[in-house]
């Protein structure tokens, strides 16, 4: 017998009672909100390492992303063009696509990453990204990370966040919410383990 | 009496200081996640649903992990299931054996320490490089991780930058943690970009999508898998969960349990193979479907591997993990322990105060310290209970049964008082190791009551 029929064999053998599939929905209406979800969500991502600023009206997205990170020289972008109501927004501050390279370990000595979010969620800082690119090391091996997130996209908590979000046509999907980081030695916190040292969210 | 635990945590207790700070910084693990949880008025709805999601998926294992394999199939993973560790081990290997895997970077696995799988690749000349940082110290240093979450938590910085200054070629006496963690990054991201194949494991399953849902802080299993075109993922099978609105629940509990943050810095979901590349996932029982079978037991199935109950232990803070004989320590390595091999790991069954504090904060509520106590019962039919505890209890059972005895005793006990200071501690005396003994009253609580003495 193969170990898949056997295993399943043990497991119908050996489950003693079968317990029911719990109802959500009285814990979702009771999960934490927030009235000011822009607010909370700028305070949680301060708290997580991490930095969320507001486009304002009339301001042009590529002067704040050279304003927060005047040194980059490499630029990364999976976005070409910011959409707002009727209102649109060229990038030009990138210097190439993350399918541009041969293979993803090219993209390694990239100084800022500049990607789209799909839902922010204001309990933890979390940013959906959904693969939008061949190459998704841009995400992990930038030395910087910029998320655009449109901020009626900001929802309360994980449990209205999983609805909303899918994998896509390449199958993967990641929650960021700020920086990577580790504490594994002596419990110090250091940013930038593996992954960006620094993640800023723009709420346009 | 003695068991190896607590001769070994006799050891850890003569590095003072070292063990000051370890009780001290876990403390403080315990201290956030307190802090974190009751920013939710909802907390203690989100561990019982947990805890019934846990009761439905792991008494459902059969259809949820079917139901996973089909989808996992459709998505163009290869779906794989092991028996045992043995299996498990060699169907890794079989992987990377038949795709010419030389270099292989791996995310930290439970599953994989629990198998010994570093061990079984290395025998086979695979090179094996742990990417979790504090993984990393410790494969470098030939040690075994102390901690589930925090593995390196017992080691100091200092010897960290030794071992940096070999290894990496880091300025002596440059012990900076930053310093150090920046050095780690730069040396393993050669690692990652020369690697032809790297592994996670995986803290969720998703039946109803056929994906992996792996939890880091560091970014190193997305690192990893986004390099090289070949990714193994294996897991237990009690990480399955029925779908993504069970994650919302586990994802809300995990990190705030476990080091005090709102959520680990990624959440990722695998769902498909890279273009071009190929996705293996393990589904892995070694015991598992036993302990289904075991009623008193059976929930330790429901842990999300958070270290929560670790962190709160007033055993293990004082202890250390070296302290347990199994690789994984604390409360729920004790029970995990006795359910492996009872004979082998009984020692560590006496690692805990029954305070209960493990169960109060683990968020898919283990009865974590009431199985330590059914345990406790069993070790005198599995022929270990220490003799001295043995004929204590029996000789107090004795004399429970016998009111008048027992009231006799009761009057008399204050002469022990007066036996001399060397009759009662002595080796003969484990109850007189490291504490003073009880000073019996005059009058028993009964004789107070009696002459109305008690207000």
């Amino acid at each position: 017998m193969s170990s898949r029929e056997d295993i399943l064999q043990n497991i119908r053998r050996n489950t003693q009672k079968r317990y029911e599939k719990p109802d959500l929905s009285s814990l979702v209406q009771k999960a934490v909100k927030y009235e000011d979800k822009i607010g909370q969500f700028c305070s949680v991502m301060e708290r997580v390492g991490g930095k969320a600023v507001l486009l304002h009206e009339g301001e042009d997205v590529n002067e704040v992303i050279r304003k927060l990170y005047p040194e980059a020289r490499r630029i990364a972008s999976s976005v070409r063009v910011l959409k707002r109501g009727n209102e649109s927004q060229q990038l030009n501050c990138y210097t190439f696509h993350p399918d541009e390279v041969a293979a993803s370990a090219e993209l390694d000595g990239t100084d800022l990453g500049i990607v789209s979010g799909k839902v922010g969620v204001c309990e933890n800082g979390a940013v959906w990204l959904e693969q939008e690119m061949e190459e998704r090391g841009i995400y992990f091996i930038a030395e910087a990370l910029i998320i655009l997130l449109d901020k009626t996209c900001l929802v309360n908590n994980m449990h209205e966040a999983y609805p909303l979000i899918d994998t896509g046509e390449y199958g993967f999907g990641v929650f960021v919410s700020g920086p990577s980081k580790t504490a594994d030695i002596e419990q110090a916190l250091v940013m930038g383990a593996h992954g960006p040292r620094e993640v800023t969210v723009i709420l346009y | 009496m003695s068991t190896k635990h607590s001769k070994a945590a006799g050891r850890f207790l003569q590095h003072k200081e070292l063990a000051a700070w370890h009780d001290e910084t876990l403390w403080m693990v315990r201290a956030k996640r307190d802090k974190i949880s009751k920013e939710l008025p909802e907390w203690e709805d989100l561990r019982n649903m947990a805890e019934a999601i846990k009761m439905y998926s792991n008494s459902h294992l059969d259809t949820l992990l079917q139901e996973f394999e089909k989808n996992a199939q459709a998505n163009g993973a290869h779906v794989y299931w092991a028996k045992d560790a043995d299996e498990y081990c060699s169907i890794v290997h079989h992987i990377l054996e038949s795709h010419h895997v030389k270099h292989f970077i791996k995310s930290k696995s439970m599953l994989a320490e629990e198998c010994g799988l570093n061990e079984y690749l290395e025998d086979k000349g695979i090179e094996v490089v742990e990417s979790d940082l504090g993984e990393r110290i410790l494969q470098l240093m030939h040690k075994r991780p102390s901690h589930i979450v925090l593995p390196a938590i017992h080691i100091r910085k200092e010897e960290i930058g030794e071992l940096f200054v070999k290894e990496m070629g880091t300025e002596p006496g440059n012990n900076d943690q930053t310093y150090l963690t920046h050095a780690a990054r730069k040396n393993l991201r050669h690692k990652f970009i020369e690697a032809e194949a790297a592994m996670t494991g995986a803290n969720f399953a998703v039946a109803s999508t056929g994906e992996c849902v792996v939890c880091t802080n560091e970014g190193n299993a997305d690192m990893g898998t986004s390099q090289p075109k070949l990714q193994i993922t294996a897991f237990g099978m009690e990480k399955i969960v029925p779908d993504r609105e069970a994650l919302g629940v586990f994802t809300r509990l995990l990190a705030r349990s476990g080091t005090g943050q709102p959520i680990t810095t990624y959440t990722s979901h695998y769902r498909k193979p890279r273009k071009g590349g190929e996705l293996h996932i393990i589904i892995v029982d070694n015991g598992r479907s036993q302990i289904l079978a075991d009623k008193e037991h059976v929930k330790t199935l429901n842990c999300l591997r958070c270290g929560a109950c670790m962190n709160t232990c007033p055993v293990y803070r004082r202890s250390g993990g070296y302290s347990y004989t199994y690789f994984i320590p604390g409360p729920i390595g004790i029970n995990l322990g006795m359910l492996k091999a009872p004979l082998h790991y009984y020692d560590n069954v006496s690692a805990c105060s029954l305070c209960h504090s493990c169960q109060n904060v683990c968020p898919a509520k283990v009865d974590l310290a009431d199985q330590i106590y059914c345990w406790r019962q069993q070790l005198q039919r599995l022929g270990v209970a220490s003799t001295p505890k043995h004929v204590m209890s029996e000789g107090m059972k004795f004399l429970m049964e016998r009111p008048g005895l027992f009231d006799w005793a009761l009057k008399n006990a204050s002469l022990v008082n007066k036996i001399p200071h060397w009759m009662i501690y002595n080796g003969l005396n484990d109850w007189g190791k490291e504490h003073d003994m009880p000073v019996f009253a005059k009058e028993s609580f009964n004789e107070l009551w009696k002459k109305n003495k008690v207000k």
